[in-house]
């Protein structure tokens, strides 16, 4: 593994965008960092808040209206390589609040999140266990290994 | 203290604005601090960010469908809406709800109230920057999420309520109780703990007393409710007005320094109380079924519910026709809780900004929804007239 | 005791200069390792992750323009800082000792100085997307009071960093000139020399209060908690630092591990009189020496909130205060 994968894998920061989700995810993915039963960071798993320095973007929530000009914002802030990674129901597909009049969709989400940035890696759950945080912010690490 | 007031001619020099993603902030909202070289002057908070109308989604479901769907409107208070929305339905319709089932919603929903008060304890030494006590307050909050896993089948997620009882996989036998029990005896003792370390901190308590103060009269002016009220001092918990709380002996908490300390150690003395409900809700609990599901949908009024939840008062309301949904309307604490929040930002250093946000236990992602404001002769109030009475 | 300038010697500083970096970027590791984690009842990070690997990664990521008005100034600001750094370190330098201006406590000074007028420039010239550019579509528009200057929160921290410029530093400044007074010479060759001939400072009173004042100012200096305000996560979450991507913010994590190595040099320069020479037991103290300053500040950092101004004032007025007494007994 050349120098440049390495440090990539060592030392991961994760950036946590809320977009209008029902809070569960948000404070699992806040307890996978913060308590020391999960402790994301014996894995070298930083949690950020500064777009510049962050490496992965974790999105919850369902994108609603309001909440698409800042994901979009701080997407861009990010700098290249870049993954992002989709948690809980919501952002992989609107969750309940999409198309749940049926054919009727909602106005009021824009989401699920592959609608407005492009994402690399998909967490199930509703809500996510911290576990399948982790577990995911894995998954996605190849892409950003062998990024330039 | 008197009472403090923002003067509108003063010169306010700067607007800052944090949101709507913040690392102090657990959700998405805006707030805009209106400060004179770091000291807050004004706050406004903008809400909507989260608005995903769910009373909306509800409108035109089957009754126990929407039941479902209103645990999704929090995940930190999911239950107790599920619980609200249900005791909305069953006082509609007439049910007679099995007595195990009330005191397993009841350890449920103090179970929730530990976690909830757990997480704001967790949430506000992050605010203050203690990292430490902050991952202590998570270590701790992990056993209550343990039992709610295993009760609810779900870490978040865990709504317990049915029409008529209490789903069957919320049944408790007795290992289930052992292990509940046992949870309570180390949440106590840790619990009690923290609370010695954290009350003896100087630091921290130079840093939380005299903070974010909300005085006893603007309280009740803003309609606080919940836990933020009592920490200034209102002895008013909904609780003991709410039947499923008749046959428990328990304290309504309150403090009286008005400030950030008083609200951080109102929830503390609250984890104390609601681990008391729930031995004595496991002593007495009732043998039978849990689940009475003889009833009749039947078409109903507007029924409206008031519980008492970890954050304060919530309102459910909605008519049942043809088994289904209408006018649903839902009012969370937070929306009520918002006053307080911009009020006790007032005068105090900018760092202790979202301090002083999170010491009122803000949930904006249960909040977001349409809001109409009537005064007591119910004409509606509009933006203009909100400002010349708040200001 | 004399150090001569030879090629020996410029080998052997940038042998001790490759092991400081080296030793600087596995500080922020130990830190939260081996006390923070420990203390918080964790595993932790890896050691080499949170300064090395990570510095390293910064290095590969793509360049992104920051949004700033002078995106040169803002990023010439980290380099700067290194250079600074570099200069100080020079300084305490041993063989440096005969350029008198250079290797003085006032150069150190005016070099700390850069440092920390180069916090304020970061601060109002980062323009960050977390807080005003974020594009928010405010369906009420306008605001209970309007026409205000709005400002996004790197200001608070650039008005905050010249806070600390007048202020903060104080204690630092004052620690630094107590072996001043001690020995009579604002010269470090004078300095060492006067140890070596009367043991170090650290042993008599005044030596020792100093050490104590030098070692908050340490901490305020290095911004660490609870003295950082020109970073609190709580408001302006990363403060100057916030715009800073790739290898300006990896300049950024290598010059803090080594500015904290360095303050432990000009530690035991000042208080123990021991010059890092690099083949010699002074130079295994001098690196233990610069180890156990922020284990130490480690400790306290975990174990304290931030810092607003009504801490912030009485705790660096007393240090002051103390400072100065440490000073008057240095006198007699």
């Amino acid at each position: 593994m050349s120098l440049k994968s390495h440090s990539r894998s060592k030392a991961i920061h994760i950036m946590l965008v809320y977009t209008g989700g029902c809070n569960g995810c948000d404070i699992e993915i806040v307890n996978a960092v913060l308590s020391p039963k999960f402790d994301m960071e014996q894995y070298g798993v930083f949690l950020t808040w500064n777009p510049r320095e962050a490496d992965i973007l974790v999105v919850t929530g369902p994108v609603t209206y309001d909440n698409r000009k800042p994901l979009e914002d701080i997407y861009n802030a990010i700098p290249n390589p870049k993954l992002v990674v989709a948690a809980g129901a919501c952002a992989l597909m609107g969750g309940v609040y999409k198309n749940c009049h049926g054919d009727i969709p909602s106005e009021e989400i824009e989401g699920p999140v592959e609608n407005v940035i492009p994402v690399d890696a998909k967490i199930p759950g509703c809500a996510v266990r911290p576990q399948d945080v982790l577990a995911g912010v894995v998954a996605a690490l190849p892409h950003l290994l062998n990024a330039d | 203290m008197e009472e403090k007031k923002a003067k509108k001619q003063e010169i306010i020099e700067t607007e800052i604005q944090m949101g709507t993603v913040h690392p102090a902030a657990l959700e998405p909202y805006r707030v805009r601090f209106f400060v004179e070289d770091e000291i807050i002057k004004d706050a406004e908070i903008t809400i909507g960010v989260n608005h995903r109308g769910i009373e909306r989604i509800m409108e035109g479901l089957p009754v126990e469908k929407a039941n479902m769907l209103t645990e999704k409107i929090c995940g930190i208070c999911s239950n107790s809406h599920t619980w609200n929305s249900v005791r909305t339905a069953e006082k509609g319709l007439g049910v007679e709800i099995p007595d195990r089932a009330l005191y397993i919603r009841v350890i449920v929903g103090e179970l929730e109230r530990l976690h909830s008060h757990l997480l704001y304890l967790g949430h506000g030494c992050e605010t203050l920057a203690h990292e430490t006590f902050s991952m202590r307050v998570f270590y701790i909050r992990e056993t209550i999420m343990d039992l709610l896993g295993m009760i609810g089948g779900n870490r978040v997620q865990y709504g317990c309520s049915i029409i008529g009882g209490v789903r069957p996989r919320c049944e408790l036998d007795d290992n289930r109780i052992r292990r509940i029990l046992d949870g309570m005896d180390t949440v106590e003792k840790n619990v009690a703990d923290f609370a010695d370390r954290f009350i003896k901190d100087s630091i921290v308590a130079s840093r939380i007393s005299g903070t974010g103060y909300i005085p006893q009269e603007q309280a009740l002016k803003l309609a606080v409710s919940g836990p933020t009220l009592r920490a200034t001092g209102v002895k008013r918990d909904l609780r003991t007005d709410m039947f499923e709380y008749d046959n428990f002996d328990y304290e309504v908490i309150t403090q009286d320094t008005c400030d950030v300390k008083a609200q951080l150690l109102m929830r503390v003395l609250e984890i104390f109380e609601s681990i008391k409900i729930i031995r004595q809700a496991i002593r007495d609990l009732p043998e039978g079924k849990i689940t009475d599901r003889s009833w009749e949908m039947v078409d109903t009024g507007i029924i409206e519910s008031y519980i008492e939840v970890p954050r304060g008062t919530l309102y459910h309301s909605y008519a049942i026709e043809d088994g289904r949904v209408r006018h649903s309307i839902v009012r969370t604490p937070s929306m009520t809780n918002i006053g307080a929040m911009q009020y006790a930002c007032i005068d105090n250093h900018i760092t202790d900004g979202q301090l002083c946000i999170v010491q009122c236990d803000p949930c904006f992602t249960c909040s977001d929804r349409a809001i109409e404001v009537y005064d007591t002769n119910n004409n509606k109030l509009d933006k203009s007239i909100l400002q010349s009475n708040i200001h | 005791m004399s150090y001569e300038i030879s090629f020996i010697s410029i080998l052997e500083v940038i042998i001790t200069l490759i092991i400081a970096l080296f030793i600087g970027v596995l500080i922020p590791g130990i830190e939260r390792k081996y006390v923070q984690a420990r203390i918080q009842q964790r595993i932790g990070p890896p050691v080499t992750s949170s300064g090395l690997w990570a510095s390293i990664k910064f290095l590969y990521k793509e360049n992104i323009e920051p949004n700033s008005p002078a995106p040169g100034l803002y990023k010439a600001m980290p380099i700067l800082c290194f250079i600074v750094v570099l200069a100080i370190f020079l300084a305490v330098m041993p063989y440096n000792y005969q350029f008198m201006a250079f290797s003085s406590l006032i150069a150190i000074v005016g070099f700390l100085k850069v440092e920390e007028i180069a916090y304020v420039l970061m601060g109002s010239l980062s323009k960050s997307v977390m807080s005003v550019n974020l594009r928010f579509p405010d369906h009420a528009k306008g605001s209970i009071r309007q026409g205000l200057l709005v400002s996004s929160i790197e200001d608070i921290s650039s008005s905050r960093s010249l806070r600390m410029i007048i202020f903060g530093s104080f204690p630092l400044y004052l620690a630094l000139f107590i072996p001043a007074v001690l020995s009579k010479s604002i010269y470090l060759s004078d300095i060492v020399a006067y140890q070596q001939a009367h043991g170090p400072f650290l042993f008599t009173l005044a030596g020792l209060i100093g050490a104590v004042i030098f070692f908050i100012g340490y901490m305020i200096i290095l911004n660490e908690y609870p003295f950082s305000i020109i970073k609190a996560k709580s408001d302006v979450i990363e403060g100057p630092y916030m715009e800073l991507a790739s290898k300006y913010r990896s300049f950024v994590y290598v010059t803090r591990g080594f500015l904290i190595f360095t303050l432990g040099l000009v530690f035991c320069v000042l208080f123990l009189g021991v010059p890092p020479v690099l083949v010699s037991w002074k130079f295994i103290l001098c690196v233990i020496v610069s180890l156990i300053l922020p284990v130490i500040m480690a400790a306290i950092s975990a174990f304290s909130p931030i810092f607003t101004n009504k801490q912030l004032y009485p705790t660096v007025l007393t240090s002051s205060a103390i400072g100065v007494l440490a000073m008057v007994i240095a006198l007699f």
